[in-house]
């Protein structure tokens, strides 16, 4: 088919032969130029690489000078480090790094008072509830442990007319808050002091602990307020 | 709420040998309440209610564990092909059936002692759950006492014992032939007459003629399960399968309802 | 025109749901009266050990006597049957602890099953919330010439309860009344 040949189709594949040759002359022609200039060419590349590595710190560097929280510190301050451990000679870069440290210990700084500041209040609200749990009130409830935990009646007695000294009289309300659900607060049956420091010693258990007290003006408990605990 | 299980009873771990095995009567249907429950897969194994937002409330499974132990395993003419006809029906997917505590179709038998003409005699009451304003009341449906049926047992064949037609001419005065005799004189009342034993009961209770003693047992009659009809009872008895029972258990269509429910109240 | 609406009300009103399960109390809330319900009976229990222990002196049990018949509605009962004996016999709450702190052992050790079952609270026409709630008990007894008496009692309890207000210095303070009512002492076959 290709001797009888339609003669477009030789006429192609004539001129095909050529680009062909011309391609080869073309590779070799470069391959022989490029062997001459190596080192020139990988002076340039290192400097090209360099310049990249340059605009790219430049442009992390602003981007931890501007960042408007997208990073987190540790995040920016990793990237300052590798910035860093560059060593790059460009004095906008150094410049630049400069500021990002000035920002960045500012922040640090901020972070540390916050903690700080968390730190203080939870230490706050620890000793408002060592005052009101253990401190203020802790006189009352473990007066009225030491009745459930008297070792027979007449101690435990004891112990109840020890307890009685902080109250205004045997009458004074005693609440048992049993559970609040928002607004709605649900007590036991109200009873009174003496009637509780019995009941604590007849059931040798002391299920709760004091909420509440109000005093009078002699300083005696007039009205308390209990939960279980 | 059996999460505060906590030191009920102090020492009570030191008496665990002394008290035997605590699993059993954990096991026991110590209630007619914890009856309902169990039978409709509303609480745990240790009792603690289900709410119908858990996960096991009302669930198959649960109910199928716990209607197995809800019969009396001593009762040999329940057989296992109708407990177990009964269980489908009850737990059927379709159409599952729940005991209800308001749904009425159910009431209780229970056998009291009264002191009557100087004897200890037994009065069975049938007690009914109704409401009331905010709540609800047991109250007393219907009575049977011996005496009273031995009484009424009315034969409405009149035989002989009529007021003829004309007796009004007579101004009635062969009212005197009926108050003659105490035997017959039911037989003198109309057709559709129904002696009230409540009624007799109460009357006899004002007129200081019945004294009441105390309660001698106590069992109920379930007619809520389309097709069935079942009696609770309690045994008192060691092991497991002890508490609130079904004691009975019959298959049953509409129509003998009606008859079982008559021969239940003596009617 | 009024009465027919006041009849509404009242038909919306008791249509609303009798038992605790359906009112609109939280769970929370009613597990905290459950919890106090059950504190009642656990206080009871208590209370029934101290005056049934021989070595409580005599005015200490009569004293826990009177605090016991404060956890109770006036004139409850309690119902008692043994084994040999079905029939039920009645005593009042006092006469009950009294016979049981008189009881001729010269050693008494009441101990309480940790096994308790709560039913649920139904409300009953006057509004008051009721509850059963069973306890078991083993009761043993030695005699000063060392005869010993054991029996286990299951305790059905009814307890009511009902939301109450008073006034504590101004206060308005809502709270749970829980009382003890009848009791049914059945004795019973453990294990």
């Amino acid at each position: 088919m290709m001797n009888t040949g339609n003669p477009l189709r030789f006429k192609f594949a004539g001129k095909f032969r050529m680009f062909l040759v011309m391609m080869l002359i073309v590779s070799l022609g470069a391959s022989f130029t490029s062997c001459k200039s190596s080192k020139k060419a990988a002076k340039k590349k290192a400097a090209m690489e360099l310049a990249e590595k340059t605009a790219k710190a430049k442009a992390d560097l602003l981007a931890i000078i501007n960042d408007d929280g997208r990073m987190t510190l540790e995040e920016k301050e990793f990237k300052l480090a590798t910035i860093k451990r560059m060593n790059l000679e460009d004095q906008e870069v150094k410049d630049l790094i400069v500021q990002a440290e000035d920002v960045l210990a500012r922040e640090r700084a901020a972070v540390e008072r916050r903690k700080e500041e968390e730190r203080m209040q939870r230490e706050k609200e620890a000793r408002e509830r060592e005052l009101r749990e253990g401190g203020q009130f802790k006189a009352i409830n473990l007066s009225l442990d030491a009745v459930a935990s008297a070792s027979d009646v007449s101690s435990a007695n004891a112990r109840i007319r020890e307890a009685m000294a902080a109250f205004a009289g045997d009458d004074v309300p005693v609440l048992i808050l049993i559970s609040s659900d928002g607004d709605i607060k649900d007590y036991d049956r109200p009873t009174t002091i003496r009637k509780y420091l019995e009941f604590i010693k007849d059931q040798k258990k002391s299920p709760n602990k004091v909420l509440n007290a109000v005093l009078d003006n002699n300083g005696k408990i007039k009205e308390l307020e209990l939960i279980k605990k | 709420m059996l999460l505060v299980l906590l030191p009920l009873l102090g020492p009570a771990q030191a008496f665990n040998s002394l008290l035997g095995d605590e699993s059993i009567l954990n096991a026991q249907t110590k209630q007619v309440n914890q009856f309902f429950r169990r039978f409709n897969g509303e609480e745990n194994a240790r009792g603690d209610r289900y709410y119908p937002s858990d996960k096991d409330y009302r669930s198959p499974e649960l109910r199928r564990k716990y209607l197995n132990g809800l019969f009396d395993q001593q009762n040999a003419s329940m057989t296992d092909p109708m407990r177990d006809s009964f269980t489908k029906d009850v737990l059927s997917s379709g159409n599952p059936q729940f005991l209800n505590f308001h749904g009425g179709q159910w009431f209780a038998e229970v056998t009291t002692r009264f002191l009557y003409q100087g004897k200890d005699e037994n009065i069975t009451l049938f007690m009914k759950l109704e409401q009331e304003k905010l709540g609800y009341k047991w109250v007393i449906s219907s009575v049977y006492f011996k005496h009273f049926h031995l009484m009424f047992n009315n034969n409405q064949e009149s035989g002989s014992h009529f007021l003829h037609p004309l007796s009004h001419e007579l101004d009635f005065m062969n009212l005197v032939r009926v108050f003659k005799d105490k035997e017959y004189v039911d037989l003198y009342t109309e057709k559709e007459y129904q002696p009230d034993y409540l009624t007799l009961f109460l009357y006899e209770f004002k007129k200081g003629n019945l004294r009441f003693k105390n309660v001698s047992k106590v069992k109920f009659h379930f007619f809520q399960i389309n097709g069935w009809y079942f009696e609770l009872s309690e045994f008192n008895r060691p092991g497991s399968n002890s508490g609130w029972l079904i004691s009975g258990l019959m298959k049953i269509d509409e129509n003998q309802k009606e008859l079982l429910l008559k021969y239940i109240l003596h009617e | 025109m009024t009465k027919i609406l006041g009849i509404l009300a009242a038909l919306i009103f008791f249509s609303a749901g009798n038992t605790w399960a359906q009112d609109d109390i939280s769970p929370s809330r009613k597990q905290a009266i459950d919890s106090l319900a059950l504190e009642k009976v656990r206080d009871l229990s208590k209370y029934i050990s101290i005056v049934g222990n021989k070595d409580t002196p005599w005015s200490e049990a009569n004293r826990v006597i009177e605090r016991t018949l404060e956890l109770f509605a006036d004139g409850a009962l309690m119902g008692v049957s043994s084994l040999s004996r079905e029939e039920v016999n009645y005593y009042g709450v006092r006469e009950y602890l009294e016979r049981l702190m008189a009881l001729n052992y010269d050693k008494v050790n009441i101990s309480w099953y940790k096994i308790q079952y709560i039913s649920d609270l139904e409300r009953q026409p006057d509004g008051r919330y009721v509850g059963v709630i069973t306890i078991y008990q083993r009761f043993e007894g030695t005699t000063k010439e060392g005869l010993r008496y054991v029996d286990v009692t299951k305790k059905d309890i009814t307890v009511y309860v009902e939301r109450k207000t008073t006034q504590i210095s101004g206060r308005i303070i809502g709270f749970w009344d829980v009382l003890l009512g009848d009791i049914r002492v059945s004795e019973t076959k453990p294990g």
